[in-house]
């Protein structure tokens, strides 16, 4: 059986047109046509874990749902300080019930993006977002900068589907036309393709984004020889390819959120846009990671107000990243119990967090053994959106799309576990 | 030898980031992609143990030769090699300084720890079957 219009659950380009051919005796996925490396591998899987498990002093012991479930809603009851992390690698219904869960014991819900994108957020906080669609870019424009992004390695549709090798209804040759500048600090593989590589000194990105803005202001005699290894001569001329494109988009990675100025990097770069706008029509989007990161941050926003690091512990939604933020709750030892759903910290955060994670009691949803599994007391495997669960997923421009169920399996979905466990949480605080 | 450390996605690391008990991702995130130059001057090969210490302490990792790296800089992939070193300090943005970290390199004797290795030195317990 052909599963037509498949949506892929990999990464913020959530591609909606993967063909997968499920094995109708076994029920399993044995061929997937038009994804990247990264889609196919995740639509055909891997070993999952059959039960949910408990950690008993030095092994593990397979348990019951019931008693899993139980075991969570517990857990969060009984901390003073729960922390409720992860959330990109699920559904929007999940992530719904995660905060509700979040607001009923006062704890702190902080999704990935505070390790990837929360400083590009900050930004837009602070100076607003000039974004479009990945549609728009696709059909119109002519000039594409990706700045600290290597999409060839992270989102390795992006370039087909929307970019360099898209169609345009607006260009005629939208191969020849559309010129690519790639800024770097590594010439990565997407360097290889830019008609433009700017390689600049690590670090530099902000002087950099400067320049160009004085450039573009008409100030370029204030410029000196180089700009952090970046020639004079090579600024002027992709300040001259910007304002003589007729529709630019920028997209910027993590190399710009995970070095020293961080979301004022990010601030610099919008604000780059905003000058190259009283001369032509420019956009700026973030190459969001996980399928549905965006969609943590849409879904936190409009329950609480703020997209990620909420505190429930005043009883009101507090904000404050560098304070609320897991990375920073967990390197000063303050939460005694950790909810970890669709994310994998234990992998991805620095060792002093991870340290405090051996400490305290911690319960994960995910279909795979990970790092985290390591320092659960209980994991409770589940089913995977967008293969065996459907759910809604936020593409990086902010378009909510619908994952499908390719095929079925007896695992529980995200927010089948999660309200399960808010619904005995509920009755618990009730008694 | 002191290098600027770099940390980034790579599609190896992307294709087995769901299977991280296995050879091929720990093999992935435990490479410290260098410039040539740098190996010849620490007299180290394409697949030769290197202990890289950071801020948290230090890990052994793999050296190989990449084009992509420049001289005095290291690309190794996101995981938790690189993350076993990395301070956590965020300047109250959320955030690690994921993509700089000063760190210094020798060449060692020792082999890379397998992930479940690593966590089990920081209180985990592997979860092997």
């Amino acid at each position: 059986m052909i599963v037509k219009d498949a949506v892929c659950p990999f990464c913020g380009c959530l591609c909606d047109d993967i063909e997968v051919e499920v094995e109708v005796e076994s029920g399993r996925v044995v061929g997937v046509t038009n994804a990247c490396d990264l889609g196919a591998t995740k639509f055909l899987g891997g070993e999952r874990l059959k039960t949910p498990i408990r950690r008993e002093g030095k092994t593990w012991k397979e348990i019951s749902y019931d008693e899993a479930i139980r075991y969570a809603a517990e857990m969060l009851l009984d901390a003073e300080r729960p922390l409720l992390y992860g959330w990109s690698g699920t559904h929007g219904e999940a992530q719904c019930v995660g905060v509700h869960m979040a607001e009923l014991v006062r704890g702190v819900i902080d999704n990935t993006s505070s390790v990837c994108h929360g400083p590009s957020v900050l930004a837009i906080q602070e100076v607003g977002h000039p974004g479009c669609t990945l549609g728009v870019v696709k059909n119109r424009a002519d000039v594409v900068i990706y700045w600290g992004s290597n999409p060839i390695d992270a989102h390795p549709r992006h370039l087909s589907r929307y970019t360099c090798y898209a169609e345009g209804f607006f260009l005629e040759n939208s191969f020849r036309d559309r010129k690519v500048i790639v800024v770097d600090v590594r010439k990565t593989r997407t360097a290889n393709i830019a008609d433009e590589f700017v390689m600049v000194r690590p670090g530099g990105d902000y002087a950099v984004l400067s320049a160009l803005r004085a450039i573009v202001r008409g100030k370029t005699d204030t410029i000196p020889p180089t700009v952090a290894g970046v020639t004079r001569d090579q600024l002027i001329r992709v300040a001259d390819l910007c304002l003589n494109a007729k529709f630019g988009a920028v997209y910027f990675g993590l190399g710009l959120t995970m070095i020293p100025g961080k979301n004022k990097n990010v601030r610099n770069a919008i604000e780059l846009v905003t000058e190259l706008n009283r001369h032509t029509k420019f956009t700026i989007s973030a190459m969001r990671g996980h399928y549905n990161v965006y969609g943590s941050n849409e879904v936190n926003t409009w329950m609480t107000g703020y997209p990620f690091a909420i505190d429930f512990s005043r009883g009101i939604a507090f904000y404050n990243p560098g304070e609320t933020t897991a990375v920073d709750i967990l390197a000063r030892k303050e939460c005694d119990a950790a909810l970890i759903v669709g994310s994998d910290p234990a992998a991805h955060f620095p060792r002093k967090c991870i340290e405090h994670l051996a400490e305290i009691p911690v319960v994960q949803l995910d279909p795979y053994p990970n790092a985290t599994t390591a320092f659960c007391s209980v994991q409770i495997p589940v089913a995977v959106t967008g293969v065996d669960a459907e759910g809604t997923a936020y593409r990086m421009d902010g378009v909510p799309i619908r994952t499908k169920k390719v095929v079925s399996s007896d695992y529980l979905s995200d927010e089948d576990v999660l309200t399960r466990m808010y619904v005995l949480m509920q009755e618990a605080l009730k008694r | 030898m002191k290098f600027l450390m770099n940390t980034g996605r790579t599609v190896n690391q992307g294709v087995t980031v769901e299977n991280k008990g296995s050879a091929e991702y720990a093999r992935e995130a435990s490479t410290c992609f260098m410039h040539g130059f740098d190996m010849l001057e620490l007299g180290v090969d394409d697949g030769d143990p290197v202990l890289v210490r950071g801020p948290a302490g230090e890990v052994v990792m793999r050296a190989e030769a990449s084009v992509e790296v420049e001289i005095g800089t290291v690309f190794v992939p996101y995981g938790p090699y690189a993350n076993h070193i990395l301070a956590a300090d965020t300047r109250s943005t959320g955030m690690p300084d994921f993509k700089s970290h000063e760190v210094e390199i020798e060449p060692t004797d020792e082999e890379p720890k397998s992930v479940y290795g690593l966590m089990e030195d920081l209180g985990g317990l592997a979860y092997d079957r």
